[in-house]
């Protein structure tokens, strides 16, 4: 059962049951009135009856001693008669006149009432005449029932008209005020379908639209939450798939090689280049091994701090990629101001060196690459084929190479600038990029913050 | 044989099937980038081109329209199937993943070649000629009767010539099952062939290894 139709159920229930109390106490109360009303009455007409028949009848008495008293009260029994009301006259405990047609039994001095053949009467019964006589008093009230009927059909019927009224209204209130838990019910089961992208409504003030509001919210952080996961997976995804590749092409030729030797039928000298292609590729093998441990060692931050000097660093680097440097046709320029931080050496020295080898691959021949360190912070310049923004944006994804086809011609594994970033992590040092296409790249490594 | 161009910025891999290519008596000639390779492609005629993807200038994807309808069997790293299929759709006549066996090279090339119909029917070595079409073999101009076993299992070695091939891959081209236990037969067959062709010298046994006709 919905919500709205408990609420509907149980307002009407308690409305229902409230309004028809009150009716029937109203209506119970009324009648009250009118019986007390016409108790009254019937005991001042009593009262009026007793008074007259007994002037009547001292007058009586005064007048000629001693007549039937009967004829008298048979005139009175006839004359009230006609006015719905029945007299009995009685002298110790005998009748003397009565035109009551039916049987009753009342003790003296006392009023009461009751149905005889649905027909509800008064009764009163008084001593007159200083006890001489008994007067009995007996009224038709069978009007104070019909009325009773009246008044309780209007009022049966008020309630019911009252009651299909609120009913209804409260019906169609009811099912209005839950629309809008309808519509988030429905924003929820398309969610449950794994649509994210839809929002609930967030009309109007009440608690709906700030339970809507707030569903939002939580909407659109889940689905952030979500969209940084799967990238986060695209990314581990990628990785896996790189690596592969980056595996699968010194294994090929280690394969290829090792079934060579072992099938080809094949000269002295072919053999000997086969096996040179094996040691040089179970290096590079070695190699992407090695960086994939720093990167490990580096992770689990398993390493000494010294304080280490920005400058030594640079010349360090300089002497030890000066050959390298040459080989390609690029020229070194060092610039120091002397600094240092506390780090570890062996990883610090790692990243200047993977930061000014890029940079030297970067270079056309006749380029040139700075390397400069002053106030914690190193920054390698060169003016080299620069990178788009879009590149620099994956540079340091492990395996992310800025040659779509990968030329490996330059060496390397790919993996330089991922471990230099987490180096640069390791010593809560910030590596920035600024590059453009064709004119250079510059990298800041800034141990400040 | 034929004439075939190895499209791969990977000088270990290159010379690899260059090498492998050439024990089977095909003529290799190299390419390491997307335009060399485009360039080549234009100037010389080759029956066969196997293309890496991923090289540099031009990715193989990129270049395979404009080949002039030159067979070709893609060599690369990616193994996944959309690749592949894409690599299929655009007109590969073949996709060989590394790493790859030789035998599956060769075998792959020996296949596209065929179907091009590229290939020799017959083969020739010392007094010995072999007629693909016919099933025959000469030896000094006569007719050699061999059973079709053995004349099979001779195609198998002249194919992959100057290559080492196992009884087991021989069982399994020759008589068409993987079968570990009945080796003998290779070599009762080896046998038959060297004594009816006088082959001795050509068809060496290779130490743990098997069979090898080195011409």
């Amino acid at each position: 059962m919905r919500f709205w139709h408990k609420t509907y159920i149980l307002t009407l229930i308690l409305f229902l049951l409230c309004l028809n109390t009150g009716i029937m106490t109203l209506a119970v109360y009324t009648y009250q009135k009118n019986v007390e009303t016409i108790e009254a009455s019937a005991t001042a007409e009593q009262h009026y009856i007793t008074r007259s028949f007994e002037n009547d009848y001292q007058s009586m008495l005064n007048a000629g001693g001693m007549a039937n008293p009967s004829l008298l009260m048979q005139s009175y029994g006839n004359h009230y008669e006609s006015k719905g009301i029945s007299l009995c006259f009685e002298k110790d405990e005998k009748t003397v006149f009565s035109n009551i047609k039916f049987e009753y039994s009342l003790s003296k001095n006392s009023l009461m009432q009751k149905k005889i053949d649905d027909v509800r009467y008064i009764f009163i019964s008084t001593e007159i005449c200083n006890g001489e006589y008994d007067l009995v008093y007996v009224k038709n009230v069978s009007e104070l029932d019909s009325e009773f009927k009246t008044l309780m059909t209007v009022y049966v019927l008020t309630a019911l008209t009252v009651s299909v009224f609120l009913a209804l209204c409260l019906f169609f209130v009811l099912k209005r005020l839950s629309v809008p838990l309808d519509k988030l019910r429905l924003t929820t089961e398309k969610i449950e379908k794994g649509d994210f992208s839809v929002r609930a409504e967030e009309k109007g003030k009440d608690e709906f639209s700030l339970l809507a509001r707030s569903f939002n919210a939580m909407l659109i952080k889940i689905d952030e939450q979500m969209r940084s996961l799967e990238i986060d997976a695209e990314k581990k995804q990628m990785l896996v798939e790189n690596m592969a590749h980056e595996l699968r092409t010194p294994l090929t030729s280690i394969y290829g090689y090792g079934e060579y030797l072992e099938k080809a039928a094949s000269t002295e000298e072919e053999r000997i280049i086969a096996a040179k292609y094996i040691v040089a590729e179970t290096a590079r093998l070695k190699k992407i091994s090695d960086i994939l441990l720093d990167t490990a060692y580096v992770r689990e931050n398993r390493f000494e701090y010294t304080e280490v000097s920005l400058g030594d660093l640079v010349s360090d680097t300089v002497y030890r990629l000066s050959r390298k440097a040459e080989e390609n046709g690029v020229t070194l320029v060092e610039n120091v101001t002397e600094s240092s931080v506390s780090g570890d050496k062996t990883l610090l020295s790692m990243l200047l060196y993977n930061l000014t080898e890029n940079a030297i691959k970067a270079c056309k021949k006749g380029g040139k690459v700075k390397i400069s360190c002053a106030h914690y912070q190193l920054v390698v310049e060169d003016d080299g084929k620069g990178m788009t923004p879009e590149q620099l944006t994956h540079i340091t994804e492990p395996f992310y190479r800025t040659d779509k086809s990968r030329s490996r011609s330059e060496g390397g594994a790919g993996l330089g600038l991922a471990l230099c970033k987490q180096i640069a992590e390791a010593h809560n040092a910030v590596i920035s990029f600024e590059s453009v296409p064709e004119k250079g790249t510059k990298i800041t490594v800034d141990f400040t913050s | 044989m034929a004439n075939i161009l190895i499209a791969e910025d990977e000088m270990s891999i290159s010379n690899l099937i260059k090498m492998n290519l050439a024990l089977v008596g095909h003529t290799c000639a190299q390419a390491f980038d997307g335009n060399s390779a485009l360039n080549m492609a234009n100037s010389f005629h080759f029956d066969l081109i196997i293309l890496d993807v991923m090289l540099p200038g031009i990715s193989g994807f990129d270049l395979i329209p404009h080949l002039n309808n030159v067979p070709v069997i893609f060599v690369t790293a990616k193994c996944g199937l959309e690749d592949r299929i894409r690599g299929l759709r655009l007109g590969a006549d073949d996709y060989i993943t590394k790493p790859f066996e030789t035998l599956e090279l060769v075998t792959r090339v020996d296949v596209v070649l065929r179907r091009t119909k590229a290939v020799s029917h017959s083969f020739e070595f010392d007094d010995i000629k072999i007629d693909f079409d016919c099933k025959k073999v000469f030896k000094q101009g006569t007719e050699v009767n061999l059973r079709p076993k053995e004349f099979d299992l001779l195609c198998a070695l002249v194919k992959n010539r100057n290559l080492a091939l196992s009884r087991e891959k021989l069982l399994e081209i020759v008589w068409d099952y993987d079968y570990e236990g009945d080796t003998r037969t290779v070599d009762v067959h080896i046998q038959k062939l060297r004594k009816k062709l006088d082959i001795e010298e050509r068809l060496k046994t290779v130490y743990k290894t098997g069979y090898r006709l080195e011409v």
